[in-house]
């Protein structure tokens, strides 16, 4: 059993650079350890300080990360949280992100190496979340919260340190996105008028989880005019009805596309009082989200369609997903008449994980980690000693 | 195609331009290094039976020389 000491004393497990702000932002960008912002320098006492949440051992993988498929390990990516600024509270929900993206079906190799502009997005739900007091309302996806923005800033170098994410070689997005710096929000359950969408994928309402989606960045939906249910889907719809999205573009693949619509709690107030389930929302959009194939262009069509559509008249209506069952509708941000719908990279399908302890048990409270850590290591068979 | 050299296959992986460092850095992670890989100029997409017809022109004798060395 080696301890974090150990580890620290190993060879190559640190490097010396002058305590100087500039110089190891420098070094870090040099050596492509960042992802171009300022980093907080990742010293062993706050990486060891990070770990204080973590019940896991500290050398052992908990995933492998495309496309390099590096071993993220607690400590590695204890590292790349400390770079991104998160505080110790908030490193349990980036390792939960970093398991999730990893499961098969995520896709985690094409998401990252793709010329495509996708990222994973970190969806949380949960009382952890509420705890952490990660935004789920107003500017969920923007600036100011330091939880969203360090839980997806970590989550991102992890995918450049560990994964090798590196742009031009492990990275391939012919523009990329904004949302490759940071991409994590949470839930708004308190004014979702459906079911959480943990709750809606088995978890019980107690569980702290992280939804993984490969999506491109949001798209508004802006809609202060309509009234009803229908109106409002329909917007929706029109807005999710985009030629050059993946998820059309995968239709012909055996892959089932899950595209994100996430509902401002305005409209999804106004749909659920019209009396539209979560599952009647999905139908209704299944319907309505199509493209004929009249938009596209001649080649495109007898290229890309010429088997599925050979033939079709070009008022054919093409389906965004091919399942109702696939669309992923959850509820975002705070006051005003806007929703958003994030076309996904097609080839992925969503993923969602508990937060547990080691012993399985969910995780109730964050400070419980804590404690449970610290208590393993007073017993000595902690591997953070 | 990783995979099918270590097997003793003969195998290579078509790839254009800007794709290199990818394909090589993707050969090492599933430890076949030197996997012979045929490049050829970017773009492949998007391109007209004339455009994929050059792009094989230039892949084609790659691939023999390939299999000649392989043989050899």
């Amino acid at each position: 059993m080696s301890t974090f000491d150990e580890w620290v004393r190993a060879p190559d497990a640190t490097v010396r650079v002058e305590d100087d702000y500039r110089k190891v932002n420098q070094l870090f960008v040099e050596r492509r350890w960042s992802d171009g912002l300022p980093i907080v320098p990742p010293t062993a006492e706050r990486v060891r300080e990070m770990l204080s949440y973590c019940d896991r051992p500290l050398n052992e993988p908990i995933a492998k990360m495309a496309p390099r498929y590096g071993e993220a390990t607690p400590i590695r990516l204890a590292i790349n949280a400390v770079m991104a600024g998160c505080v110790p509270e908030y490193f349990p929900l980036v390792m939960l992100a970093v398991e999730a993206m990893c499961e098969p079906e995520f896709n985690l190799y094409a998401i990252q190496a793709t010329t495509h502009m996708v990222a994973p997005l970190v969806i949380v739900n949960g009382p952890i979340a509420r705890e952490l007091g990660l935004n789920a309302g107003g500017n969920a996806f923007g600036p100011g919260n330091p939880a969203n923005a360090t839980i997806g800033r970590a989550v991102r170098l992890a995918l450049i340190n560990i994964g090798g994410a590196l742009p031009g070689t492990g990275d391939m997005a012919t523009a990329g996105a904004p949302s490759k710096y940071s991409f994590c929000v949470a839930e708004n359950e308190a004014e979702n008028p459906w079911q959480p969408l943990h709750v809606e994928r088995g978890f019980s309402v107690d569980a702290t989880t992280v939804t993984v989606a490969g999506t491109e960045p949001p798209h508004n939906v802006n809609d202060h005019w309509s009234i009803s249910p229908e109106g409002i889907l329909r917007m929706i719809a029109g807005t999710m009805c985009t030629t050059g999205n993946n998820d059309i573009y995968f239709y012909q693949d055996d892959v089932f596309p899950q595209p994100l619509v996430l509902f401002g709690p305005e409209h999804a107030k106004t749909v659920a009082d019209g009396g539209f389930s979560k599952d009647d929302v999905k139908r209704f959009l299944f319907e309505e989200a199509r493209v004929p194939l009249g938009a596209f262009s001649k080649e495109y069509i007898e290229l890309r369609y010429h088997v599925m559509y050979a033939g079709a008249s070009l008022d054919t209506r093409i389906p965004i997903f091919k399942r109702p069952e696939d669309l992923v509708v959850a509820v975002v941000g705070g006051a005003g008449k806007h929703s958003l719908v994030l076309p996904s990279f097609g080839g992925t399908r969503t993923v969602t994980r508990a937060l547990k302890r080691r012993d399985g048990q969910l995780v109730r409270s964050i400070e419980e980690l804590h404690q449970l850590t610290a208590d393993a290591a007073s017993s000595g068979t902690s591997r953070l000693q | 195609m990783c995979e099918l050299s270590k097997r003793g296959v003969a195998a290579a992986v078509i790839c254009s331009e800007p794709f290199l460092g990818l394909a090589k850095t993707q050969a090492r992670v599933f430890g076949v290094p030197d996997l012979k890989i045929i490049l050829i100029p970017h773009p492949l997409g998007g391109l007209d039976l004339d455009g994929v017809k050059s792009r094989a022109k230039i892949a084609a004798p790659q691939a023999v020389a390939l299999i000649r060395e392989l043989m050899a």
